[in-house]
């Protein structure tokens, strides 16, 4: 299914699930935080959660701030 | 005064100097700058994922400082919506309560939005986050943000990133005076005698980044500012001398008690 | 009776140390002054300091007051009272002739004070009763309201929606003297009637403001008391009153027992150089808050001291009930030790380079009065 992520275009080959996109996109669910098309998805509902065709997805981590 | 700790909510901190994590050379001269600072508590920022560069994802290394807690900061909202938004978020991938409450409309001299601030605040200490908010040193707002139930406030010393020193000097005592939360001074600081001279005054902690991050040797002046911060808490609370002597009228003011 | 002071108004860990001189002089010049300024300042050591005292309290009211003393004068509606303050005039066991007045009368009192000048003027009752209840009150004070500029109340402790609908009316300031700080010989004083309850009337203040009142005025009553101890636990009760109700503004007085009917005689006398130095002290610690004096206190005591700390003044003032329309003969709460008129005092004023103020603009911009 095609993905925007992070304001990009992203083709997901996997299941639908978070723990598949995370695991295409290289990042650690535990440093990761998700909004989909404008929703906290919340870590405790990934399980449950699957994408769809079409959603706008952000992938969110910490970096140096002050 | 046995006050040695810094208390925020519920929680303590033996050091009264909070850190700011950006604008460092690279992350490993950043963890050992907070590792010298000897500070339990450091700002982060939420940024996407970049697939590019995963390095720049702090959460691994800093979650190996065990004694460090972090508190996410809101900025880049402009506006109190997108603070709450950014602030979800920030206790989504912290899991720490604290939340900095920045709100820059302004992209060039990043002045706080008191506006904005205080009603972001408002929502986020009812929704049980323990709020700092950073805003200007405004004696009216720093009540305000008391009432609504922040666990600190932050008056800026100066412009963020200006190194323009304590320039809001007489305003933060006015806070410090009536308020019954911690005062920290966070932004413009340059050197740890300003740290030193913000704790004098009694504030109750500092927040420093740019004079670290942007300093010759970061991990020297991370100890430094360290050092002010403590000696200003210790000449506090050993009550310092007078600037000048009293000057005694000439003609008796009190000749009317007989 | 609960005898413990709660923690944020307890003078105790202030009144256990010692003050030298080299704590007075440092408080003296202070910029950031807290307890421990007040209590080196009101200890003997600063007896002998009591000109520099003047010199920095008169400093320090010039910069925030300018050359100005603001005019009051109190309006005694009611003598009815059930308490048995023992040092008070209007005590339920003192035979003096009781009146309360009648609104027509109320009204003729109020237009004479107006015609004299004022614009700020303080009702005064004694004990809730029948005859001196809220709705009373309320009336009069909206009588005053259509009259004056400020109007205060100087009563009973009352509930927080009480003080509300008094704050409707167009009342801004609630009066509240604890008496004194001290649970013990409050007890003692207060023997009879509803004052006895201590801590209700210490909360009282607090009420007010969060009931919409803008002002509370504090005070303890000089001589009841360790006069250390009421006047720590004074400044720490204005302290606290400041920082919970930040838009609200706090003012102190500072009455003094002298003589009043029934011949009560005050444990703690405290005199005047002692009164000067409590003044020059709270000026020195309460750099912005009004600081009054009243009729209590003799002219020669009152022309040297307005400037020099104290800020507020009431004048031509009668402690009797109907006492500005001509009538009312019999013996007021205290005796009057200032009986000049209106226009003596702001001559003397004058004389000193003082300005005397009687503030009439604020109500404009309300909405309520």
């Amino acid at each position: 299914m095609y993905l925007t992520v992070n304001g990009e275009p992203h083709e997901h080959r996997g299941d639908g699930t978070v723990s598949a996109l995370l695991a295409e996109l290289g990042t650690e669910p535990a440093h990761t935080a998700l909004t989909v098309n404008g929703n906290l998805v919340f870590s405790k509902d990934w399980e449950i959660f699957k994408f769809s065709d079409g959603d706008t997805v952000e992938v969110l981590t910490f970096v140096g701030g002050g | 005064m046995n006050d040695e700790l810094l208390k925020l909510g519920s929680h303590t901190f033996g050091s009264r100097l909070i850190l700011g994590t950006g604008k460092f050379s690279d992350t490993e001269t950043m963890i050992r700058a907070v590792e010298a600072s000897g500070t339990e508590l450091v700002t982060v920022a939420l940024r996407r994922f970049n697939r590019d560069k995963p390095n720049d994802d702090l959460c691994a290394p800093l979650a190996k400082l065990s004694a460090v807690r972090l508190m996410p900061n809101t900025s880049g909202a402009i506006n109190a919506k997108e603070a709450v938004r950014a602030a979800q978020l920030g206790r989504e991938l912290s899991g720490s309560p604290f939340v900095k409450v920045e709100i820059h409309p302004n992209p060039h001299h990043l002045m706080p939005d008191p506006v904005e601030t205080y009603f972001a605040a408002k929502e986020l200490a009812a929704d049980g986050f323990l709020v700092l908010p950073y805003i200007p040193a405004d004696p009216v707002l720093a009540k305000k943000l008391e009432d609504v139930g922040c666990a600190a406030v932050m008056p800026l010393g100066a412009a963020i990133g200006s190194g323009g020193g304590l320039s809001t000097l007489e305003m933060i005592k006015l806070i410090i005076r009536d308020s019954n939360i911690p005062v920290i001074v966070d932004a413009g600081l340059r050197a740890p005698s300003e740290a030193a001279c913000a704790m004098e005054m009694g504030c109750a902690a500092v927040l420093v980044n740019s004079a670290i991050a942007a300093a010759q040797d970061p991990v020297a002046m991370a100890e430094a500012f360290a050092l002010g911060v403590q000696t200003g808490f210790e000449a506090r609370q050993a009550g310092l001398m007078l600037q000048s002597e009293f000057a005694v009228a000439t003609s008796p003011l009190t000749s009317f008690l007989s | 009776m609960k005898t413990t002071l709660p923690e944020w108004i307890d003078p105790a860990p202030w009144l256990a140390r010692e003050y030298r001189v080299v704590d007075v002089e440092h408080a003296i010049g202070t910029e950031s002054p807290d307890e421990s300024t007040l209590a080196a300042l009101l200890s003997p050591a600063a007896a002998e300091f009591l000109e520099p005292m003047a010199a920095r309290a008169q400093a320090i009211t010039r910069r925030h007051f300018g050359q100005t003393i603001q005019l009051y004068i109190p309006l005694y509606l009611s003598s009815y009272c059930s308490n048995g303050c023992a040092y008070c005039g209007f005590a339920s066991d003192r035979h003096t002739d009781r009146h309360t007045l009648p609104f027509d009368a109320v009204e003729k009192e109020l237009d004479s004070i107006k015609t004299m000048g004022f614009e700020e003027i303080l009702l005064l009752t004694g004990e809730r009763s029948s005859r001196a209840d809220i709705d009373y009150l309320r009336t009069c004070v909206r009588l005053a309201a259509d009259r004056f500029h400020t109007v205060a109340i100087e009563v009973f402790p009352m509930e927080q929606d009480e003080y509300h609908m008094l704050a409707e009316a167009g009342c801004v300031s609630v009066t509240m003297y604890q008496e004194t700080y001290d649970p013990e010989p409050y007890d003692r004083m207060h023997r009879w009637g509803p004052k006895k309850d201590f801590f209700n009337r210490l909360d009282a203040p607090a009420r007010a403001l969060a009931g919409g009142l803008r002002f509370a005025g504090l005070g303890a009553l000089l001589g009841l008391a360790d006069p250390y101890h009421d006047m720590i636990a004074l400044y720490r009760h204005t302290r606290h009153l400041q920082k919970t109700y930040w838009q609200a503004g706090v003012s102190l007085s500072f009455p003094r027992i002298r003589h009043e009917a029934g011949g009560f005689t005050a444990p703690h006398p405290v005199d005047e150089k002692m009164l000067a130095q409590i003044i020059f002290a709270f000026r020195i610690c309460l750099p912005d808050v009004p600081l009054t004096l009243s009729t209590r206190e003799g002219a020669p005591f009152r022309d040297g001291i307005a400037g020099i700390g104290i800020n507020k003044m009431s004048i031509a003032s009668r402690t009797t009930v109907g006492g500005y329309s001509g009538n009312a003969p019999e013996e007021g709460q205290f005796d009057i030790n200032d009986g000049r008129s209106l226009e003596t005092f702001q001559a003397m004023l004058h004389g000193k380079n003082l300005e005397p103020v009687f503030k009439n603009w604020e109500k404009l911009y309300r909405l309520t009065a």
